[in-house]
């Protein structure tokens, strides 16, 4: 299989997509943030519309389209006049439907949609494999750079803000940051299923570790096995990249659900609540 | 050259002692409500300050304004000799623990990791911890009596653990004030206790300035060198003696309440 360009290219980028998006889906789950990966990810299809109709790269709209509407979203829910929830449950309808009406405007209807909805294993070309590795360099700079800062926010609001820190910088940042990952994560794992990968890593790791350095491993490898191997899957049954990835992840889970030492701890827990 | 300001105004020569924090007519509005009308008062150094008043009488906003996390509609706040604006880059040296810490008790983190959150700022952005800052934390810890429970997740630690661990954040800092808010709201008593004796021994060790949040007049008339009691307006500022046996106290909380005779009560809540 991998005799094959098309494959070395998906190897590449999958294995490159599968770290970054382990990494935030570390911040995502303990952020609570998996609502927002999803808006953010379907409203991509508006931005790959919005591209094709305007004739500049799809990828390139939707880079911006996302980036905007995750900071619509930050804003809105930070401002606190609409709960986040209902701003992407509005804001990602939108620009959804928004999309289908572009393509429809732009005649885009050779466009291989499904390719975009659902991810393919044949989409990558080696511009794009460039693409994801600069993204997936800043991005870990930032979260790197700002972890202390990320974990301190996610935990205790209230008195990292008293404590001065940029509280507002750093939360945009992550938005930032998951928007770029998405939208360069979509071509191989697909507008629908692309959120999955930022929050089954995570989750699965939170199953299998107490302390977030063993969460942040576990999702690391987990991560990147499901891809490859959700990757070879799509080669070898034919089915969308997107699609293959997300149900590897998801054996990964209920695994780690099974073999989870937390869940002796929540008994104990509920025991003591009772 | 940041930590100058805030250690020359401790080292600075005064007469008597130095008001590490001055609050000079405050007014305070949120959402077209006043909040706070009018409150003067200081704390001078070493000294502990017993804040009380009903539910809604405004006590956590005024610990915001304190740490310059909301701006006063009027009157002017002075912390070591700082304007907000100028604490807001030596905000380390006050150590803060707000009402209740709201975190997921499952969240991935040991005693030692949320202690260490406490050095974030001295740390300073796009740093990594040193071994100065460990030793800082582990240091933290043992003051607080969790030595040897380092590892273990935050969840798991009691009621009364978890508020040491963050006392100890709050302490691990460069700490020369520490603004506690109701800090041992939902304690058993042994729980409280205990939490009181260590605060009142570590603020004779180190020196600091506290201004702690409460409902409970029966602790604050033990551990405490002053009160204030505000509703919304200041209605009183003294000795515990003084303020406690007082008929505007009465006044201040608008009814009478029992715990008001000093039987130890132990109310939870907002302020």
């Amino acid at each position: 299989m991998l005799a094959y360009g098309f494959a070395q290219r998906a190897l590449a980028g999958g294995v490159i997509i599968a770290l970054l998006c382990s990494l935030i889906s570390f911040f995502v789950v303990v952020r609570r943030l998996a609502f927002v990966g999803m808006g953010v990810s379907h409203a991509a299809f508006g931005g790959v519309a919005a591209g094709l109709a305007a004739g500049i790269d799809p990828m390139l709209a939707a880079g911006g389209f996302c980036t905007a509407i995750a900071l619509g979203i930050g804003w809105f829910s930070r401002k606190g006049r609409i709960h986040e929830d209902t701003a992407i449950g509005i804001l990602f309808a939108a620009a959804m439907a928004l999309g289908v009406v572009l393509v429809r405007m732009a005649g885009a209807y050779n466009l291989d949609l499904m390719g975009y909805l659902f991810g393919s294993i044949l989409a990558l070309s080696w511009t794009d494999v460039v693409v994801i590795a600069a993204v997936a360099v800043s991005a870990a700079a930032f979260i790197i750079l700002f972890f202390k800062e990320l974990l301190f926010i996610a935990f205790d609001e209230e008195t990292a803000t008293a404590s001065g820190l940029a509280v507002r910088f750093v939360y945009y940042g992550l938005l930032v940051t998951m928007a770029l990952t998405i939208v360069v994560s979509i071509k191989l794992a697909g507008i629908i299923l692309v959120s999955a990968l930022l929050v089954i890593p995570g989750a699965s790791g939170l199953q299998l570790s107490r302390n977030y350095r063993g969460v942040l491993l576990a999702a690391l490898v987990i991560g990147v096995v499901s891809v490859v191997l959700g990757l070879y899957l799509s080669y070898a049954f034919d089915v969308a990249s997107g699609a293959a990835m997300v149900l590897v992840l998801f054996a990964f889970f209920l695994a780690s659900m099974v073999l989870s030492p937390r869940r002796s701890y929540m008994r104990r827990l509920r025991g003591k609540a009772g | 050259m940041r930590e100058c300001r805030v250690s020359e105004f401790f080292s600075a020569p005064s007469i008597g002692p130095r008001k590490v924090i001055d609050l000079d007519g405050i007014w305070l509005s949120l959402d077209g409500h006043t909040v706070l009308e009018d409150i003067t008062f200081s704390l001078a150094e070493g000294t502990f300050l017993g804040v009380i008043g009903p539910n809604g009488a405004g006590k956590t906003s005024l610990i915001r304004v304190i740490l310059g996390l909301l701006r006063p509609t009027r009157g002017t706040v002075r912390v070591m000799g700082l304007s907000p604006g100028e604490l807001r880059h030596e905000l380390h040296h006050i150590g803060y623990m707000p009402q209740q810490v709201l975190f997921d008790p499952l969240f991935p983190v040991s005693v030692y990791d949320v202690v260490m959150m406490g050095r974030t700022c001295c740390i300073g952005p796009l740093r990594f911890a040193r071994r100065s800052d460990r030793e800082a934390v582990m240091e933290s810890i043992a003051a607080v009596g969790l030595g040897g429970s380092e590892r273990r997740p935050i969840g798991e630690l009691s009621g009364g653990q978890q508020k040491r661990a963050f006392l100890a954040r709050a302490l691990c800092l460069e700490t020369r004030i520490l603004l506690l808010d109701e800090p041992t709201a939902g304690l058993d008593y042994d729980a409280q206790e205990n939490f009181m004796s260590l605060l009142a021994e570590l603020k004779r060790d180190k020196g600091l300035s506290v201004i702690f949040v409460s409902h409970d007049v029966a602790v604050l008339a033990r551990f405490a060198d002053e009160i204030v009691c505000i509703n919304r307006a200041m209605h009183m500022h003294g000795k515990p003696g003084e303020v406690l046996g007082s008929d505007r106290l009465r006044e201040a909380y608008r009814c009478e309440v029992d715990f008001l005779a000093g039987i130890s009560g132990h109310e939870g809540g907002g302020g």
